[in-house]
């Protein structure tokens, strides 16, 4: 059994003078710890979803339980102070300084002023804003990017077990919107909060989420299920249609290259040898090309055989080495690196620069190879209970 | 004279708010804004000086523009004025927070209908009215300020409700719901967000009623006030026009002064930030 922070029992709501009601009994729980992403297309509910949580909108009917706890009908304001919000249009207060819009919740809480300051400050570093140059600005002095970074350190002042996030990064532009996602990805995996994040944007969803609910209607749930499930297995027709063309390639962001096989005994050399001994290596080998490495151990050049006839250093002969990517990064980004580089290899490296091994073009393929196959065998299993369409 | 009393009030409050806006406006820029308009007025009023005293005056005019009668009138004209304003800044802010109020949906509509016909009625037909009732009943004294008050209010009631609701409706939507969603009280939200965010449209409802109320007191002499209207109508009457002009300009010497003031007051007091 899972841990669950959040339940949401047949939560509905019927806005007045509507028949319609916009969310139909939503049921779900949402683990603790866990990343939840709410999308579907506009209008289908998932921000009235969302907001019911914390009861900005208050449900018709249903039940929320937070943390075991019935908080249906307990005070809103008390509520809301246990649950971080950030919506994506900010809502900083535009006459209050950024130390003070961060500062909101503890004040309501009514910490000491020591407290509060320094829990600031930890704030504005956390989110990779400097205390000194921030904390007395107001917010029209800063960017859109800041802005939403201190919309998020409000959100975290008082350390609030869940996160209530509504498209918080939709109204950035695509860098920067990039660079805070991954940031709050790396927040997350100190903070593990329990967090909602609703998106109308799939590929933000596969990003941030560990769950994903993609909602039909009435906020209906199509599918539950993590990214992976989502884009092999897809639930149905709804969620095919949403995820859309390019499953596969969104699937390659999925993966991580420590979790597959990379070539780690391929043929290096060091820059404290000399030509000979390199040109030996080289020539005693079935490879077509050697990587030199310096000191560190750090790749700097492909040497070919042909590059020895030059009379040249050998940190100068050859090509430079490029295509380098991170463990921790996704195929998709390898690919990437590989395309940018003209390279048919990306070079596997630490996070100090220390080599790793190769990762190929071949690997890459497999691996979406694999994919397919599984997902092949999920439609054929299908198939096989419905001889007839088989037969159609 | 009349002048200088008033013109260093107003460089006074100039002085309490020059350093502020520094970073904003060249230092040349600050200084005409802040005392460009104090020194036109004064100059104004130097040039009627001289020019009454090259005018060979009568007893009438002798006795109109005697310099303490002149001061004590428009003392009287200016408290009319801010009596009235405060009274009136006391009964609609109020109302037009209410008027604003999700709750309050059913009166707000209630609430605008009368500060329409306040200043919708002419003035001068509202202080009729006033003295009728003042003189069929005994409710309140038919002269003196208290009549012209009345009616000042009524006039000046609709700019600063209307500023008021206006200024309260523009604060951003997201800003009250982040507020909202973080835990805030409608009240606190009232307080510390809504109120703070309107100041600026408030204010400028308060400095439209002010000079209206600076051109309507002018009237209060017909139910036996005492104001520049008063020297003015005297000049009509009299036909005498040295005396006409005196009041006309001291008149508009004074409404360009108050709206000059509370021009600085707005500066003063809008939200650093916005």
């Amino acid at each position: 059994m899972t841990d669950t922070m959040i339940e949401l029992k047949e939560l509905t709501k019927i806005y007045p003078g509507t028949d319609v009601p916009a969310v139909e009994s939503l049921t779900m729980d949402i683990p603790r710890g866990e990343i939840v992403v709410f999308v579907g297309p506009s209008g289908c509910g998932k921000t009235t979803s969302l907001k019911m949580i914390n009861r900005i909108i208050e449900p018709t009917s249903g039940q929320i339980i937070l943390d075991g706890e019935d908080v249906t009908d307990v005070d809103p304001d008390l509520l809301r102070r246990r649950i971080g919000y950030v919506i994506q249009q900010i809502g900083l207060f535009p006459h209050i300084r950024i130390g003070d819009n961060v500062a909101t919740v503890p004040n309501l809480l009514g910490w000491d002023k020591e407290r509060t300051r320094a829990r600031v400050d930890e704030l504005l570093d956390i989110v990779g804003l400097d205390p000194d140059i921030y904390r007395e600005r107001y917010p029209k002095e800063l960017s859109g990017g800041q802005r939403q970074r201190i919309g998020v350190a409000r959100a975290l002042a008082a350390d609030p077990p869940v996160l209530l996030m509504d498209e918080p990064f939709g109204a950035i532009d695509p860098i920067t919107r990039t660079r805070l996602q991954n940031e709050f990805l790396r927040l997350q995996d100190e903070l593990q909060k329990t967090i909602v994040f609703v998106t109308h944007d799939i590929d933000e969803a596969i990003k941030m989420g560990d769950r994903i609910a993609i909602l039909e209607q009435k906020s209906i749930p199509a599918q539950f299920a993590t990214p992976e499930e989502i884009l092999t297995a897809p639930a149905n027709e709804f969620v095919e249609d949403f995820v859309g063309a390019g499953a596969t390639l969104k699937r390659l962001k999925l993966t991580r290259i420590r979790e597959i096989d990379i070539v780690g005994d391929c043929l290096t050399g060091s820059i404290t040898e000399d030509k000979t001994t390199l040109r030996r290596k080289l020539d005693d080998s079935d490879w077509t090309a050697l990587l030199l490495l310096d000191e560190e151990h750090r790749p700097i050049r492909w040497l070919r055989a042909p590059d020895f006839r030059q009379d040249r250093p050998v940190d100068q002969m050859g090509l430079p080495a490029v295509a380098f990517v991170e463990p921790n990064a996704t195929l998709s980004d390898a690919l990437e690196e590989m395309l940018i580089g003209s390279a048919g290899v990306a070079i596997v490296i630490d996070s100090r620069g220390k080599f790793q091994g190769l990762l190929d073009i071949d690997t890459i393929i497999n691996s979406i190879q694999l994919m397919r196959d599984k997902s092949a065998e999920f439609y054929r299993a299908e198939k096989l209970i419905d001889p007839a369409e088989v037969a159609g | 004279m009349a002048d200088t009393d008033l013109a260093s009030t107003s460089a006074a409050a100039d002085q309490g708010s020059g350093g502020r806006r520094d970073d904003q406006r060249s230092p040349i820029g600050a200084f005409v804004h802040y005392f460009g308009m104090p020194i036109f007025l004064a100059l104004v009023l130097l040039a009627l000086y001289l020019w009454i005293q090259g005018q060979d005056l009568g007893v009438v005019e002798e006795r109109n523009l005697r310099l303490d009668r002149l001061l004590a009138i428009t003392r009287a004209h200016v408290e009319l004025t801010i009596y009235s304003s405060v009274i009136v800044l006391l009964l609609a802010i109020p109302l037009g927070i209410i008027a604003t109020r999700p709750k309050a949906k059913n009166i707000a509509p209630a609430i605008i209908g009368l500060g329409n016909a306040g200043q919708a009625i002419p003035s001068l037909g509202l202080l009729g009215l006033i003295f009728y009732v003042a003189r069929t009943t005994d409710l309140l004294p038919s002269t003196g300020a208290v009549p012209a008050v009345i009616a000042l209010v009524a006039y000046s009631f609709l700019p600063i409700l209307r500023n008021t609701m206006v200024g309260l409706q523009q604060v951003d939507a997201f800003v009250l719901e982040a507020g909202r969603g973080m835990g805030m009280s409608n009240a606190r939200v009232l307080r510390k967000l809504e109120l703070p965010l309107a100041v600026p449209v408030i204010l400028a409802g308060i400095r439209t009623a002010l000079v209206l109320n600076v051109g309507t007191a002018t009237i209060v002499f017909l139910t036996g006030g005492d104001g520049l209207g008063r020297v003015i109508f005297s000049g009509f009457q009299l036909q005498r026009t040295t005396v006409l002009v005196t009041g006309s300009v001291l008149v508009a010497v004074l409404a360009l002064l108050i709206d000059h003031i509370a021009g600085v007051i707005e500066d003063v007091l809008t939200p650093k930030g916005l």
